[in-house]
């Protein structure tokens, strides 16, 4: 259950720095590599909640959530790309 | 668990706000996709696997994807 902890607070220091730059980001750019790590960070959140819950259908989630993010990251840096 | 709910609902009110009052389109399309992220952490809490897939495979990919592929087809007259 320690270990838990350890992880869980690790985790909630990486979100919340995280979620620092993307509201307080000046450009657009630093929001947006701030939301991958985001993205990353909840991914871990999900497996680690579906390890406490010992539900593998929260897995699914996961990777379904891993795949889509990719995704929008890629659209995202096209859409910069077309700007300049 | 429940002062990670409430964190994380207050966190996705104030983007949700943010994403309604921002000045520039692009920026609001990014706090709507942290809007539908934290949704799905939300979801997760709640025990609702399912409702927690279709949240991520329609608001994380689907929809912003459609919206900066329709603001790049808008072009020029988004004011900067």
């Amino acid at each position: 259950m320690t270990a838990f902890i350890v992880f869980l607070s690790l985790i909630i220091l990486g979100a919340l720095l995280a979620l620092l730059r993307i509201l307080l980001g000046p450009t657009l750019s630093d929001r947006v590599a701030a939301l991958d790590i985001m993205n990353v960070i909840i991914t871990g959140v999900i497996v680690l909640f579906a390890l406490i819950e010992e539900n593998a259908l929260f897995l699914d989630i996961a990777l379904v959530y891993a795949a889509l993010s990719f995704l929008e990251t890629v659209v995202v840096a096209r859409y910069l790309e077309g700007k300049k | 668990m429940s002062v990670i709910s409430f964190i994380i609902g207050i966190v996705l009110v104030v983007s949700a706000i943010i994403a309604i009052e921002a000045k520039k389109l692009i920026t609001s399309v990014v706090m709507l996709s942290l809007a539908s992220l934290l949704a799905v952490v939300s979801f997760v809490l709640l025990k609702a696997p399912d409702v927690a897939i279709t949240e991520a495979s329609v608001g994380a990919g689907l929809t912003t994807a459609i919206f900066l592929l329709t603001l790049k087809r808008l072009g020029r007259r988004e004011s900067e």
